[in-house]
C-alpha cells in the first residue's frame, strides 16, 4: 500500500467518523441546553463516551479500509476462478457468518434486545439468528451472481414471506426482525462482502456494478426473515427462549 | 453506576474495557480466523496484502474495543435521556420534528448516500442532480423515523404498519425500470450508522419506557428498520415518476 492511499484512506475515515459524529453532538448540545439540564459528571460521561466511541469507529472503519476491503477483492478473485460455480456459496455462507458475527451495530442490537426483555430473549439467540439469515443471503447471492438470476426474483417472494410471517409470529421478534435488517449492512458487510461479489462477478463477465449491489439488498432482507423465523419457533414452543436454551 | 464522582470516570473506562475486550475478540475473532484459514487453504494472496489485513485486524480490534466501551458509557445513555426528555414533554410535534431531524440529519452526512445519490443520478439519466436526490433520500428517512415513532406513540400496529410498508415496496419494485431496483433496494443499507444506530435504539426504548403500556420489546424495537425503509421507497419511486 503506497503513502498517499493510506493518506487518503486517513482522511476520508476521519471525515466519516465526523459526519457521523456531528448530528449527534449538535442534537445532545441542543437537548442539554433545553430540556435536559444534566448535571455536570452526566455530561461528561456522555461526552466522553461520544468522544471514545468516535475514536474507536475510526480505527475500526481504518482498519476495514486498509486491510479488509483488499482482502476481500483478493477472496473473490480467487473465487471467481473456481471451476465449479455451486462452490461460491458454502465460501459465501462461511463468510456471511463470520462478518456479520463480528459487525458491531448488530451486536449492540443483540445486547439492546436482552436489556430490554429482561434477559428473556437472550442475545446470543438473537446474534445466531441474525448470523444464520446473513449466511443464507450471501449464499443465495452467491448462487445468483454465479447462475445469473435476476434480483427481483429474490427479493419480491422475499418480502411476500416477510409480510405472511409478520402475521404469524410473535409480536416482539417482529419488532426486532425490522431492526436486525437495518442493522446487518453495517461497514463490515459493504466493504468486506461487497468486495467479494465484486471479485466473483468480475470474474463471470457480469457487470460488477448490478450483481454487487443486489447482494446488499439481500444481506438487508434475509435478517428479517430469520430473525422472524426465530419468533415462530418461539410461539410454537409456547414458551420463552429462555427456558427452551436451558 | 451514574452515582460515582467524575474523578472516577477512568476507574470505570479501565473496568469497562477489560469487560468489553472478551467480548471484542469475540467478535471478530471468527472472521480473523477464517480469513487466516482461507489464506492458507485457498486464497495465497501476496504477503503484502496478508500483512495489512492482519494490521487491518488489529485496528479493528482496538476500534471495536473503544466503540463498544463507548457506547456504553456514552451513546447509549445520551439516547435514553433523549427519549425519555422527548415524551415526557408529552409535544408530538416536537417529538417529530426530532425524529425527522435526527433521521435527515444523519442521513445527509452518510458518505454512502452521497455514492448512492450519483449512481441513481447515472440509473435514472440525470433528471434528478444528485445533490437534491441526497436530501430527498435524506427526507425519506425523516419520514420514515417518523412514521414509526407515530406508532409507537399512538400504539397502531406494527403488523398492519409493516404489511402496507413493504406490500408498497413490492409493487413499487415490479412497477419501478428494471434498473432501478437493485440500486433502491441497496439504499436500505445508507442509513445503518454505527454511531447513530445505538442513540436510536435507546432513544426508542427511552420513549417507550415512560410511555404508559407500552412493551419494552414490541414497541421499544422496529424503528431502525423504518429508517432502513425510508430511502428504498423514496428511489422506487423516483424510478417510477422519472
Amino acid at each position: 500500500m503506497t503513502g498517499t492511499a493510506f493518506l487518503e484512506d486517513l482522511v476520508l475515515t476521519a471525515r466519516g467518523v465526523l459526519l457521523a459524529v456531528l448530528p449527534l453532538a449538535l442534537l445532545f448540545v441542543i437537548f442539554q441546553l433545553v430540556f435536559l439540564k444534566l448535571p455536570r459528571k452526566e455530561v461528561s460521561r456522555i461526552v466522553a463516551g461520544t468522544l471514545i466511541a468516535s475514536a474507536g469507529l475510526f480505527l475500526f472503519l481504518l482498519g476495514v479500509a486498509i486491510g479488509f476491503m483488499p482482502f476481500g477483492r483478493a477472496i473473490g478473485t480467487t473465487l471467481g476462478t473456481f471451476s465449479d460455480k455451486w462452490l461460491l456459496v458454502p465460501f459465501g455462507m462461511l463468510l456471511g457468518f463470520v462478518t456479520t458475527w463480528g459487525e458491531p451495530a448488530v451486536r449492540i442490537l443483540a445486547d439492546q434486545v436482552e436489556e430490554a426483555s429482561t434477559g428473556s430473549i437472550r442475545q446470543p439467540l438473537v446474534l445466531l439468528a441474525i448470523c444464520i439469515g446473513v449466511a443464507i443471503a450471501v449464499g443465495a447471492g452467491m448462487f445468483r451472481i454465479g447462475y445469473d438470476i435476476p434480483l427481483l426474483w429474490l427479493l419480491v417472494p422475499g418480502y411476500g414471506l416477510a409480510i405472511a410471517m409478520i402475521w404469524l409470529s410473535d409480536k416482539d421478534f417482529v419488532s426486532i426482525a425490522v431492526d436486525a435488517g437495518g442493522v446487518a449492512t453495517g461497514p463490515l458487510a459493504n466493504t468486506f462482502l461487497l468486495a467479494l461479489a465484486l471479485g466473483a462477478s468480475a470474474a463471470g463477465g457480469q457487470d460488477p456494478l448490478v450483481q454487487g449491489l443486489g447482494l446488499v439488498a439481500l444481506i438487508a432482507l434475509a435478517p428479517i426473515l430469520s430473525v422472524m423465523a426465530l419468533g415462530l419457533l418461539v410461539r410454537w414452543k409456547g414458551r420463552r427462549p429462555l427456558e427452551s436454551q436451558s | 453506576m451514574s452515582r460515582l464522582p467524575v474523578s472516577l470516570l477512568h476507574l470505570r473506562m479501565l473496568a469497562l474495557l477489560r469487560l468489553k475486550l472478551s467480548e471484542t475478540l469475540r467478535s471478530v475473532g471468527p472472521l480473523i480466523l477464517v480469513v487466516c484459514v482461507l489464506q492458507i487453504a485457498v486464497v495465497g494472496a501476496s504477503a503484502a496484502v496478508f500483512l495489512q489485513f492482519l494490521l487491518g485486524s488489529v485496528l479493528v480490534t482496538v476500534g471495536l474495543l473503544l466503540l463498544f466501551a463507548g457506547v456504553d458509557l456514552g451513546l447509549l445513555p445520551m439516547g435514553r435521556f433523549i427519549g425519555a426528555a422527548l415524551s415526557e414533554k408529552k409535544s408530538l410535534v416536537l417529538m417529530l420534528a426530532v425524529a425527522f431531524a435526527m433521521g435527515f440529519a444523519t442521513t445527509v452526512a452518510e458518505p454512502d448516500v452521497i455514492v448512492l445519490a450519483a449512481q441513481a443520478d447515472a440509473a435514472s439519466g440525470g433528471t434528478l442532480p444528485a445533490r437534491s436526490l441526497t436530501y430527498l433520500i435524506a427526507a425519506g428517512v425523516g419520514l420514515f423515523v417518523a412514521i414509526a415513532l407515530l406508532r409507537v406513540v399512538f400504539g397502531l400496529s406494527m403488523a398492519w404498519q409493516l404489511t402496507i410498508v413493504y406490500g408498497a415496496m413490492i409493487v413499487l419494485s415490479l412497477l419501478a425500470p428494471s434498473q432501478f431496483a437493485p440500486l433502491a433496494f441497496d439504499a436500505g443499507s445508507v442509513t445503518t450508522g454505527i454511531l447513530t444506530g445505538p442513540v436510536v435504539l435507546a432513544l426508542a426504548l427511552g420513549i417507550t419506557s415512560v410511555l404508559s403500556g407500552r412493551s419494552a420489546v414490541a414497541d421499544g424495537f422496529g424503528l431502525l428498520g423504518m429508517a432502513s425503509v425510508g430511502p428504498i421507497i423514496v428511489l422506487l419511486l423516483l424510478g417510477l415518476l422519472r
